[in-house]
């Protein structure tokens, strides 16, 4: 089966996602060998930054989130546009710390699968559920879409067209199903949950006991009891020339979902270009 | 393998660490019946104002007496405080002077209660440890409870009471603590410490994160039992045989305190004036 990770990117005034989703297929590339890495966008990527990228596609049909800052309306497309059979789904704004090419054969295992156990950069479970109060409260499935799995096939398709009409009329069904602690904009996270809920398969989509999670620099889950609005004012961030990220004091070893567009300086950026040469 | 108990005395001014030593030498022999080493820089001392110590302390270790910069605020409760000197630098030295090939390291305001300490010696690890605590004092806030050396940093680890084997590993680790200690400006720093007092706890806690690599791992395991605590704001007030009596902080309600007691258990009494009051009693007909 055809293999590989998907990244939609659309650069918005604030936040250039075409740099975030190149800097995370370098870092991809630096700890995993032969990997194929997709860019979903309508942006322009930069010639020099085009040779990591297996296929750069447009965004299907036109373009949903025009109008946003936010743009998390073509998010649900990412299955069409997809040219493997098993997509891993990431969100721009992560960073590959280890060598992950062996979660293929776990994720082969499932149809669909979405993180609900994230971590802290201590690597402790997050229990706190400050970010996920509408989930609770709504007693909605905790899943996390900035990494997520599908495999081609009726079961995802099933749900991504759900997830269409769910993020489409995200009010309506946020008034339905999560109205409790209710969240006035449009989340895929919370649609991804509702389509699960809506379609009763939880148990088939997550595992709060899988190794296959990410650490989640949030600043309120950090399990901190003064929290910054941003974690990069309060704990610093080195990354070696071996390929070792800290943050604080601690090595990262899991996939890292940053956050705070601020973490990526261009120093971090030349040495993930330089490290290109790491596993050859 | 020879197996004991290592503690450590270093008096200031105003706490007498020798007499605490005996008082726990003394719990240690009733209920872990292993032979102690006392590491102290004032044998003298010890000989003429305990000259009964022998039947509780069998190994006597000599270290240098040295200037000690260092303060730190004693509390007696929560209305009366004094800052005293600090004499805890010497806990890096377990492992060159311990005359037992395995041994247990307290502080002598550690206070044994039962015999769970004996399992340690039947496991083939090298180093135990314990992460966290128990407070006595169930009304303290969370952020007392020192779940990190400090919000930003890494795990606490507590070195009031700890178990190691001579071994090549051991050794590394000490010379690490020791390393530590010695760049102990630059080591708070890196780590997020705001108070500028050193703190053995603190230095196996960061030498344990080193060590593991800078992560989080199951090294080391933990001690067996509980490590029970109460704070220098509550007040230690009687020792009736196994029975500890205490009058406990109570919350947002500055000198008003709530009773507690504690029967059996081995408990961290950071009150060193309480107990110094209430062991005077149990010590006074040796």
């Amino acid at each position: 089966m055809n293999k590989g990770f998907c990244l939609l990117a659309q650069n918005n005034g604030k936040t250039d996602y075409i740099k975030q989703a190149y800097a995370l297929a370098c870092s991809l590339h630096m700890f995993n060998k032969d990997q194929k890495i997709s860019i979903i966008t309508n942006d322009v990527v930069p010639e020099e930054w085009q040779s990591v990228f297996d296929q750069i596609i447009p965004i299907p049909w036109s373009d949903s989130a025009e109008d946003s800052d936010w743009k998390i309306e073509n998010r649900w497309k990412v299955y069409h546009a997809s040219p493997y059979d098993e997509t891993v789904v990431l969100e721009a704004d992560m960073f590959i710390t280890s060598d992950i090419t062996h979660w293929w054969e776990e994720l082969g295992k499932r149809e669909l699968f979405f993180v609900s156990n994230v971590r802290t950069y201590r690597d402790e479970l997050v229990t706190k559920t400050f970010y996920r109060k509408t989930f609770v409260s709504n007693d909605l499935p905790n899943l996390y879409s900035a990494m997520h799995y599908f495999k081609k096939g009726d079961t995802a398709k099933e749900f991504y067209n759900l997830l269409e009409v769910i993020v489409n009329n995200w009010a309506l069904f946020y008034s339905k199903y999560a109205k409790e602690n209710y969240q006035n904009w449009c989340s895929i996270d919370l649609c991804a949950a509702i389509a699960s809920k809506i379609l009763g398969n939880e148990k088939d989509i997550t595992d709060p006991n899988s190794f296959i999670t990410f650490t989640h620099m949030k600043p309120r889950i950090q399990g901190w009891y003064n929290v910054p609005d941003k974690w990069t004012k309060v704990i610093g961030k080195y990354f070696t020339d071996e390929g070792i990220l800290f943050l604080g004091n601690y090595a990262q070893t899991r996939v890292l979902h940053y956050v705070e567009d601020e973490f990526l300086t261009e120093e971090i950026i030349e040495k993930l270009e330089n490290g290109k040469t790491l596993l050859s | 393998m020879s197996k004991g108990i290592l503690l450590f005395a270093q008096n200031n001014h105003s706490v007498d660490y020798i007499k605490q030593a005996i008082f726990c030498a003394k719990k240690i022999k009733k209920h872990l019946g292993l032979p102690v080493a006392l590491a102290t820089d004032n044998p003298d001392y010890l000989e003429q104002k305990y000259p009964y110590y022998k039947k509780y302390i069998e190994h006597v270790i000599t270290q240098e007496w040295y200037d000690c910069a260092q303060k730190r605020t004693y509390r007696d409760g929560t209305m009366s405080n004094r800052d005293l000197e600090w004499r805890n630098h010497n806990r890096s030295t377990a492992y060159d002077i311990t005359p037992f090939e395995e041994t247990i390291v307290m502080d002598t305001d550690f206070i044994i209660g039962n015999n769970i300490l004996l399992n340690a010696f039947d496991t083939d690890q090298e180093f135990l440890i314990y992460r966290h605590i128990t407070d006595l004092n169930m009304d303290r806030p969370d952020e007392y409870r020192f779940n990190k050396i400090s919000d930003r940093s890494v795990d606490m680890y507590w070195a009031t009471v700890f178990y190691f084997k001579k071994t090549e590993g051991m050794k590394f680790f000490f010379d690490l603590v020791s390393h530590i200690k010695e760049n102990w400006s630059y080591y708070r720093l890196i780590y997020q410490i705001p108070r500028r007092t050193f703190r053995n706890d603190f230095a196996f806690s960061i030498a344990i994160h080193i060590i593991n690599g800078f992560q989080r791992t199951n090294w080391p395991k933990v001690l067996p039992g509980r490590l029970w605590f109460t704070s220098d704001s509550d007040v230690l007030i009687k020792i009736d045989d196994e029975n500890y009596t205490f009058l406990l902080d109570k919350k947002n309600w500055e000198g008003h305190y709530h009773i507690g007691t504690a029967k059996d258990v081995n408990i961290h009494v950071m009150n060193k004036f309480s107990l110094d009051r209430a062991i005077s009693e149990v010590l006074a007909n040796e």
